[in-house]
């Protein structure tokens, strides 16, 4: 089943005179419980294309579909309620409130909702158990350490049980260790819990944790790549040949 | 590119962030100047002469103005700053010296500040007239008013101006000096204090907060209470500990208490917050450290603006019932003198009410009617002369009411002297009259004003039965210098000048001897309000003036402060669009915090100005309620003009988040 499909996606930034074309016409399809990984060097149109899949930014051109609903002609506050409902978020920056302890902050997008709290705080023990930040509910966002931090933000982004996880360089601002660790926990939930994710990154490691790679070169898909029965090692070789045909100039790994 | 042009190119490209500053300056000018104009426009100085008020306090009033001016620019000025130490990092990131930043700053200060004075001093010309038109109103003068541009004026504020411009400067430079370049890149986002948990320190300055407020509130009813010896003997002293009591407590309440009710509201969410706890009570907890400072300051200048604003027009508002304390009808002859007023006023055609009185007087003992505990102090244990007038002449005012035998009822008694010396009805007293000494049944005490307060010297006026007012009137025959009075109201309130002018014209005929030496002619109730006014006009014209200046600038710097939290919290804002709220659900929060920023301090400062009017009002006049509603009703006005904006402001930052 598809979870999200996007045709002819184009996005031009900019007036006429100056106009840049930054997505070319892209076709992106997402199956339900897919670990995605969008790669590519940069300006190639990787963040811009997770805006535009994740509804904080409009396409120039070309239907966005998720779950079955059309992104298009949705107004404002129906496209936040769609967001907070739908989808979840991971940022390269964490994006925490500075102001809220992690639980609160995890269940922030729960603020306007009703549901019932038991309810709430078995799905919350379940994540942070996963996740590994039981102990560190209490605590205030510049007490913890990165890892613990883009942690949170995944809990955050997962706690409304949302069709798909939108992950935009999550492991950017991380030490390896805690990038490894919160991948590994991604990978456990994705595969756990069959949650959809789909990860922005520029480093191969975190790529290959991924069920499907694309590779995205000057705004248009150039190739992707799926993991199948390749161990994460194969993938990641795969990753980095590819990353070299896509041409040495310009990238930033 | 010179630095001339550095400066012109950056304030073109930042004119957004210069205009709050430049307003702030434009108003500071405007204020000063209007001010210092009217006080030498020639009309205001005529008028002023004309009524013989004294102008001292418009002088001295000037130096508050001053003070308040030069308050508020600096702290838009450290605001202006703080928002602008990025770019001062950047040019000495650069490879410019911390003197050629500030030569550059310096000079788009001084840019600015010229053409604020400019653009200022001609709003302040012009808006000089419509103060001047408001105090003549006030005076009750009619005159056109002039606009004379005065050169002693000018000169006035550019000295004024010029010591402003350099204190603003050393403050620029001091700013600049010392701060490192890695912290003027962090200036802006300086971390508050982390709220972890509550230490019982905090939980009891809190109480102590909440403490000191209502010690102080309990204190300032106990002020002028003589009933009780409380252990301030002083006056003086009394009243500092009740304002340092306040203001501490004021201090601590938003320090401490503030963020310890927050935090119990937030702690029994157990993590499951509303947005409005998101938006609202977190943030406001978290910065309070920094805020606590400055809401105290502005509590504190609420409550003092609209207390004086409050008294002052209490004055001003009592000066029709302070007339008629002194003259209770609108014309009053004595003794029958003057009755020629009388004719005159049939002559010229103007209706008229006439109320006869006899009047007689005993020696009474007012301690017999105050309360226990006071009857040992010595103020009151005077035997005082107390006008008499009978059961019949009081029903003029009062008709069908009646005494029964050994009864007697006290009226006129108001003012100050029933708020320092309340009285009990329902005792007993004893009155003399020559040899005559007899108890009376005090029924009741009223406050109607009956008889003038040249003759009854402002005791209350006793009220007995026709019978006892004989005997009375029959003891005291020969002694008494006045035994009657006329009171007469005219029925339409158009005949005031000519009864005015008749008034007048018969005022030897009116004159009464009150022994060998001493004579009086009696006021008219016109004249006297005249004269109340005349002496509380300016009074009451500077206090609001200063009063506007005060809610200004108080509203102006928590309108600042809104403004450089919407761009500190700009970055929240965009998070949690990101994660799926919508603007009316981030509004929803801010407009909580909106009602605790400017309503906080609004109700507190209104409750410390309330509980100051209320000690000692009286002292100012008769009418409480009135003023101070239309006060507070004007200051909550215009700190919601203010808060309107300031949510304005933040609509605009939450729309441009995403």
């Amino acid at each position: 089943m598809s979870v999200l499909v996007g045709r002819k996606i184009r996005k031009v930034y900019g007036k006429k005179s100056t106009a840049q074309e930054v997505l070319k016409g892209i076709d992106i399809e997402v199956q339900k419980g897919e670990f995605v990984g969008i790669m590519g060097p940069s300006g190639s149109g990787k963040t811009t294309l997770l805006n535009v899949l994740c509804s904080i930014d409009y396409p120039t051109e070309g239907i966005i579909e998720i779950n079955g609903q059309n992104l298009r002609g949705m107004k404002e506050k129906a496209l936040a309620n769609f967001r907070r409902e739908q989808l979840g978020f991971i940022f390269q920056d964490y994006n925490l409130l500075d102001t809220l302890t992690v639980k609160e902050n995890i269940l922030l997008p729960l603020s306007i909702s009703k549901q019932p709290k038991a309810v709430v705080e078995s799905r919350l023990k379940e994540l942070v158990g996963i996740l590994g930040i039981s102990h560190i509910l209490n605590k205030y966002p510049n007490e913890i350490s990165g890892g613990q931090k883009q942690r949170t933000s995944a809990a955050r982004a997962l706690i409304a049980n949302p069709t798909l996880v939108f992950a935009d360089e999550p492991t950017g601002a991380l030490d390896s260790k805690s990038a490894n660790a919160l991948l590994t926990n991604l990978e456990t939930i994705n595969q756990e819990k069959s949650a959809t994710i789909m990860m922005v990154t520029h480093d191969p490691v975190a790529a290959s944790f991924c069920s499907r790679v694309l590779f995205l070169k000057d705004g248009a898909i150039y190739t992707e790549l799926y993991k199948g029965d390749k161990t994460r090692q194969q993938l990641f070789q795969q990753i980095l040949n590819t990353q070299s045909i896509l041409g040495g100039d310009g990238y930033d790994a | 590119m010179t630095l001339s042009r550095l400066v012109l190119r950056s304030m073109r490209k930042n004119i957004k962030q210069y205009y709050l500053y430049f307003f702030a300056l434009i108003f500071s000018v405007t204020l000063c100047f209007s001010y210092t104009t009217l006080q030498y426009n020639p009309t205001v100085v005529l008028a002023l002469e004309e009524s013989g008020t004294a102008s001292a306090g418009f002088k001295a009033a000037t130096y508050v103005l001053y003070f308040i001016v030069t308050f508020f620019v600096l702290y838009a000025s450290h605001l202006f700053m703080k928002r602008r130490s990025k770019e001062i990092g950047i040019y000495q990131l650069i490879g410019m010296t911390k003197g050629l930043v500030f030569r550059l700053i310096a000079l788009e200060n001084i840019i600015l500040f010229l053409l604020a004075v400019i653009v200022g001093m001609v709003v302040g010309y012009f808006s000089s007239r419509f103060f001047a038109m408001v105090l003549l109103e006030i005076l009750e003068v009619d005159m056109i008013v002039q606009l004379k541009f005065s050169v002693e004026a000018f000169k006035q504020s550019a000295i004024i101006f010029s010591i402003l411009l350099v204190i603003i400067l050393l403050q620029m430079a001091w700013v600049i000096r010392s701060l490192s370049l890695l912290s003027l890149f962090t200036a802006s986002k300086k971390a508050d204090e982390q709220i972890r948990g509550f230490s019982i320190f905090q939980m009891v300055m809190g109480f102590i907060g909440l403490f000191l407020i209502i010690f102080g509130y309990y204190q300032s009813t106990q002020l002028f209470n003589v009933e009780k010896s409380s252990f301030f003997d002083n006056l003086y002293l009394h009243m500092l500990v009740i304002l340092g009591a306040t203001i501490i407590g004021t201090y601590l309440f938003f320090r401490y208490t503030v963020a310890l009710i927050m935090n119990m509201i937030r702690a029994g969410k157990r993590g499951h917050l509303r947005i409005t706890d998101v938006l609202a009570v977190t943030p406001i907890m978290h910065k309070m450290k920094s805020n606590s400072k400055s809401l105290t300051l502005i509590t504190t200048l609420t409550g003092l603006a609209v207390g004086i604003m409050s008294l002052a027009y209490i004055a001003y508002y009592s000066s029709n019932s302070n007339a008629r304390f002194v003259s209770p009808y609108d014309y009053i002859l004595l003794n029958d003198q003057g009755i020629e007023f009388l004719d005159a006023l049939y002559q010229e055609g103007i209706k008229f009410e006439k109320d006869t009185y006899q009047i007689s007087s005993v020696k009474l003992n007012i301690k017999d009617l105050v309360s226990e505990n006071l009857q040992d102090s010595p103020l009151y244990s005077l035997e005082t002369d107390t006008v008499v007038v009978s059961l019949s002449d009081f029903r003029q005012i009062k008709p069908n009411y009646t005494l029964k035998k050994g009864e007697a009822l006290l009226t006129s008694y108001a003012n100050v002297l029933s708020e320092v010396l309340p009285l009990q009805k329902n005792k007993d007293i004893i009155v003399k009259s020559g040899k005559l000494e007899f108890p009376l049944h005090i029924t009741e005490i009223r406050k109607d004003y009956v008889i003038s307060n040249y003759v009854s010297n402002g005791s209350p006026i006793l009220v007995v039965s026709d019978k006892l007012f004989k005997e009375i009137e029959e003891q005291n025959k020969e002694q008494q210098a006045i035994t009657s009075q006329i009171g007469i109201n005219l029925v339409e309130r158009e005949d005031v000048e000519k009864a005015e002018m008749l008034y007048k014209k018969f005022s030897e005929h009116r004159k009464v001897f009150l022994d060998k030496e001493h004579s009086l002619i009696h006021k008219s109730f016109e004249e006297q309000r005249k004269n109340n006014i005349a002496s509380l006009g300016l009074t009451i014209f500077v206090t609001a003036f200063l009063g506007l200046a005060f809610l200004l600038t108080t509203g102006s710097i928590l309108y600042f402060k809104q403004i450089a939290e919407a761009d500190d919290e700009k970055e929240s804002y965009v998070i949690l669009r990101k994660i799926g709220f919508s603007t009316t659900h981030i509004m929803k929060g801010i407009y909580a915090k909106q009602a605790f920023n400017f309503g906080v301090p609004l109700i507190i400062g209104l409750f410390h100005s309330y509980f100051a009017v209320k000690s000692g009002w009286w002292l100012f006049g008769t009418e409480l309620v009135a003023p101070l509603i239309i006060t507070i009703c004007l200051y909550v006005v215009m700190y919601t003009v203010f808060a309107v904006l300031s949510i304005q402001y933040y609509k605009k930052v939450v729309r441009e988040s995403l």
